[in-house]
């Protein structure tokens, strides 16, 4: 046990690390969510203030009815935008293989396998992920350490990922399903090479 | 809406007196017992996540074995201490106008402490480590680190606590919807349509929401788990892992969430009595809750995202859905909890703040959630520290924090005063700074990237685990105050526990009278007595009794030898012909037990009703393995005698089914022949 551990620090240690990168899809949803967060923070803060106070129920009821028509007015339609917006950016392959490079990978207790294992830069890939053993989670992070990426490894089923490399370099691969004692030490790399 | 006529309360709003039901002996029991070994599985469940986020921080040197144990445990015991606790509290807030039976609510109790003990076993001393989700096949993968029986005891500990779940939503859904007069008068459906001049409590139509959406849980979730114990007797049963993920994230994210729905019911009863307003039915609040109703069944499938060989509209659906359960939380409950308390003079004890800050704790961990259940935003944070984050909001920020405040509440109550306010001020400081940080914590390393369940983190980033165990450790320190505040009010709820007062109510509904805060005479419960016999049969009309003769003998079509022969090709189609015998079976029962003549003969027994829905499709589904029913083939008797067993299992879940009235009865015999169909699906 102790030894898969200390082998697991050990291609650890060899790991890109992570860090900050401002372009990054997530640190803008990170943003808008600290955004909202402090919004909300902020209104409870103020209607914990005026708890305190004594208003009528009747203008409460005037006042809060009010508003809450416009809020719910409000959700629906960032509901019905972001929603919809969400549908045009669906990650899921589609279409034949045709023009794309079909990298196959395999995951299993505690490996990856990548046929081929590198690729040129810009190249079309995709990547057919399948698992022999159990659920495993094929989480890709480029050459920053930023994820990219992911999709689940199933036995059994195939699960297709489309994404345009366009970046040289080393990429990361995680294990991002727990899949059993030495999950977190499941790595793999990938190459992209520079044409 | 209940009235008290005289009641005094203490520690409430000057004008909670009108709206305010004084609890009897019974329901203060029963919640604080469910209270109080919820809080203590809590905390027990909170040290082991503290455990595990120093080891991430390098600070213990934990093997990767014994925090996937710890992980594992971590997850089920915490659900289960939740889950517990709610439970308790809305029997308590529910009681008064629902006669909920103790009995039942006990049995309840002791399914979950069972179920608890063998999770313990298994995971301590056992070493099971798949983590809560169990995502199969991983269980029957241990690469050495635990045995068949420890995974065999994991499986039986979470059918406990299902089973224990179940007793508990059928018991709200038969009395619910028997106090009331059908399921649609109980959700307030003939109210919004204006059928009906007047609805049920809200506390009462989100139990019901919750009930059904429990049993639909639970009928799902036992039909994964008893496949899977059957795969620990017979190792060739094979898994489609598509099916069971959904199966198993059906019964896992369902009833996570519905922790928080069942906490929702008893905010609606205890934030009034520190508002001094009251908190009634309206027709947006029964919309509100048919959403609920939906959203909750459909939204689980944002887990399957990246799984792409999930279809594209099971997608679609979870995303709509996953925002759509965000309109009824944001416009209605937390919406209209604030309008209740602003301007009204809020009565602030440790119970109502903790009520208080329980809702930001909802809103924020739920703007996490949506974010996440966004197709593309998922593609990016999937399995990311981001999942734990939001999770950890509201699970930490809203649920645990309102089992506290009910804890607080029944103590406060009792003893007749609340804590210092200076013991208030820091514990609530200590737990929105130590409870945001930590979560807040996950939420930087989800946009990182970094992904979650990791025994080690990824190089470079043990620095964030050690930021999250220090807020964490703030976090303790907060409901470490927290309980030593509890002592004192216990105590003087103890010396106090003989002074009550003794006060005429009357149940507005039924017109019952009682007494409430009496000696241990009053906790016999007069509303049990008075309620009339009016549950209903399954198939009450003719009509329907003939579709059932009808379906009945559709169901022969599963004995055809044509039929029998056909399903040999696969083990998925004999299952599935097996699910026929039991349709069969099940429809006889169901057709045998509404005749009101037999119905008569068969007697008043809800009791047994029950335990034969709960344990015959059981039993008939551990039946389904091949390993049991293979040898019998060679026999043409005996496998004549086997199909005949799944029929006799169905035979006795419809007979149970007549026992528990219309709406639960029809409920549990459709959820019990949809078991086995599932089970065809993802055993194979």
């Amino acid at each position: 046990m102790l030894r898969g551990d200390e082998r697991g620090r050990a291609v650890l240690a060899r790991g890109c690390r992570v860090s900050l990168h401002f372009g990054d899809p997530q640190i803008a949803i990170g943003a808008v969510f600290a955004v909202l967060s402090f919004l909300l923070a902020c209104a409870f803060l103020v209607i914990g203030v005026q708890a305190g106070s004594e208003v009528s129920v009747e203008r409460v009821h005037r006042v809060g009815y009010w508003l809450r028509k416009r809020w719910l007015a409000l959700l629906l339609v960032i509901g019905v935008l972001v929603v919809g917006i969400s549908l045009f950016d669906l990650p899921f392959a589609s279409g034949s293989d045709a023009g794309r490079t079909v990298v196959k990978v395999t995951g299993g207790q505690f490996f990856w396998s990548l046929s081929p294992n590198r690729v040129p830069a810009g190249a079309h890939v995709r990547f057919d992920v399948t698992s022999i053993d159990v659920n495993h989670g094929f989480g890709l992070y480029d050459p920053h350490g930023h994820l990219i990426g992911s999709v689940q490894a199933m036995p059994g089923y195939h699960n297709k990922l489309d994404l345009n490399l366009t970046e040289a370099g080393v990429y990361q691969i995680r294990c991002l399903e727990l899949c059993g004692l030495s999950h977190s030490t499941m790595e793999s790399t990938f190459t992209v090479t520079r044409r | 809406m209940e009235t008290a006529a005289t009641a005094t309360p203490t520690m409430l709003h000057p004008q909670a007196a009108a709206i305010t039901v004084e609890a009897r002996g019974i329901e203060r029991r029963i919640g604080l017992l469910f209270a109080a070994t919820g809080v203590v599985l809590i905390a027990a469940m909170g040290v082991l996540g503290l455990i595990m986020r120093l080891t991430q921080a390098t600070v213990i040197g934990l093997s990767p074995a014994w925090f996937y144990r710890l992980l594992t445990l971590h997850g089920t015991g915490m659900i289960t201490g939740s889950l517990l606790a709610m439970m308790g509290a809305l029997w308590y807030v529910l009681h008064a106008s629902v006669p909920l039976r103790p009995g039942r609510m006990l049995a309840t109790y002791a399914l979950t402490l069972a179920g608890v003990l063998a999770v313990l076993v298994a995971t301590l001393v056992g070493g099971f480590g798949a983590g809560w989700a169990f995502l199969p096949p991983l269980p029957f993968y241990a690469a050495g680190q635990w045995s068949v029986w420890s995974e065999s005891l994991f499986f039986v500990g979470n059918l406990f606590v299902g089973a224990g779940f179940c007793v508990f939503c059928i018991d709200v859904l038969e009395q619910t919807t028997t106090t009331y007069g059908g399921l649609t008068r109980t959700l307030g459906w003939d109210y919004l349509r204006g059928r009906e001049e007047k609805a049920p409590p809200p506390q009462a139509i989100a139990a019901t929401v919750v009930a059904i959406d429990g049993l639909i849980s639970c009928a799902v979730g036992s039909t994964i788990l008893v496949g899977l114990l059957g795969r620990t007797y017979d190792h060739t049963v094979g898994i489609d892992a598509l099916v069971a993920k959904n199966l198993v994230y059906f019964f896992g994210h369902s009833i996570a969430n519905l922790t928080i729905y069942l906490a929702a019911a008893v905010i609606y009863v205890l934030v009034p009595r520190y508002a001094g307003r009251p908190y009634e039915t309206t027709k947006v609040l029964v919309a509100g809750w048919v959403g609920s109703l939906v959203f909750i069944a459909t939204a689980y499938s944002h887990h399957l995202y990246m799984d792409f060989v999930q279809p594209t509209w099971a997608d679609i659906i979870s995303e709509v859905a996953s925002y759509g359960a965000l309109i009824p939380v944001a416009v209605i409950t937390i919406y209209s909890m604030t309008m209740l308390i602003w301007g009204s003079r809020y009565h602030w004890t440790l119970a109502s703040t903790l009520l208080y800050i329980g809702f930001a704790g909802w809103a924020i961990g739920g703007v996490g959630a949506v974010i996440d259940s966004i197709i593309p935003f998922n593609f990016r944070l999937h399995n990311t520290a981001w999942v734990v984050a939001h999770f950890h909001t509201y699970l930490i920020l809203c649920v645990v924090v309102w089992v506290l405040a009910f804890l607080a509440h029944l103590l406060e109550r009792d003893a007749g005063r609340t804590s210092s306010r200076a013991a208030r001020t820091w514990t609530v400081a200590l737990i929105l700074v130590g409870g945001y940080g930590l979560t807040g914590t996950w939420f930087v390393e989800g946009t990182l990237g970094i992904p979650r369940r990791y025994a080690i983190q990824p190089s470079g980033t043990s620095g964030y685990s050690m930021v999250g165990a220090s807020f964490a450790l703030l976090l303790a320190l907060g409901f470490l105050t927290f309980f030593l505040q509890l002592i004192p009010l216990a105590r003087t709820a103890w010396t106090r526990r003989h002074s009550y007062q003794l006060v005429e109510h009357m149940h507005s509904w039924t017109g019952t009278h009682y007494q409430a805060r009496g000696a241990p005479a009053d906790d016999g419960s007069p509303l049990d007595a008075a309620m009339p016999a009016r549950r209903g049969l399954p198939l009450a009309s003719p009509t329907q009794l003939a579709f059932g003769l009808a379906a009945s003998i559709v169901g022969l079509a599963a004995f055809f030898p044509q039929v029998v022969n056909a399903s040999e090709v696969s083990n998925r189609y004999h299952h599935l012909d097996h699910a026929g015998h039991f349709f069969l079976g099940a429809m006889l029962g169901l057709l045998l037990g509404s005749v009101p003549a037999i119905s008569q003969r068969l007697g008043d027994h809800t009791s047994i009703g029950m335990i034969a829905v709960l344990a015959a499709p059981t039993l008939m589904m551990l039946l389904m393995v091949p390993r049991i029913y293979e040898p019998l083939e060679r026999h043409s008797f005996e496998h004549a005698l086997y199909h005949l067993g799944m029929a006799a299992f169905g035979l006795l879940t419809g007979l149970g089914a007549t026992r528990l009235g219309l709406v639960a009865g029809r409920l549990m015999f459709v959820l019990s022949i949809g078991m086995p169909i599932m089970f065809a699906a993802a055993m194979t």
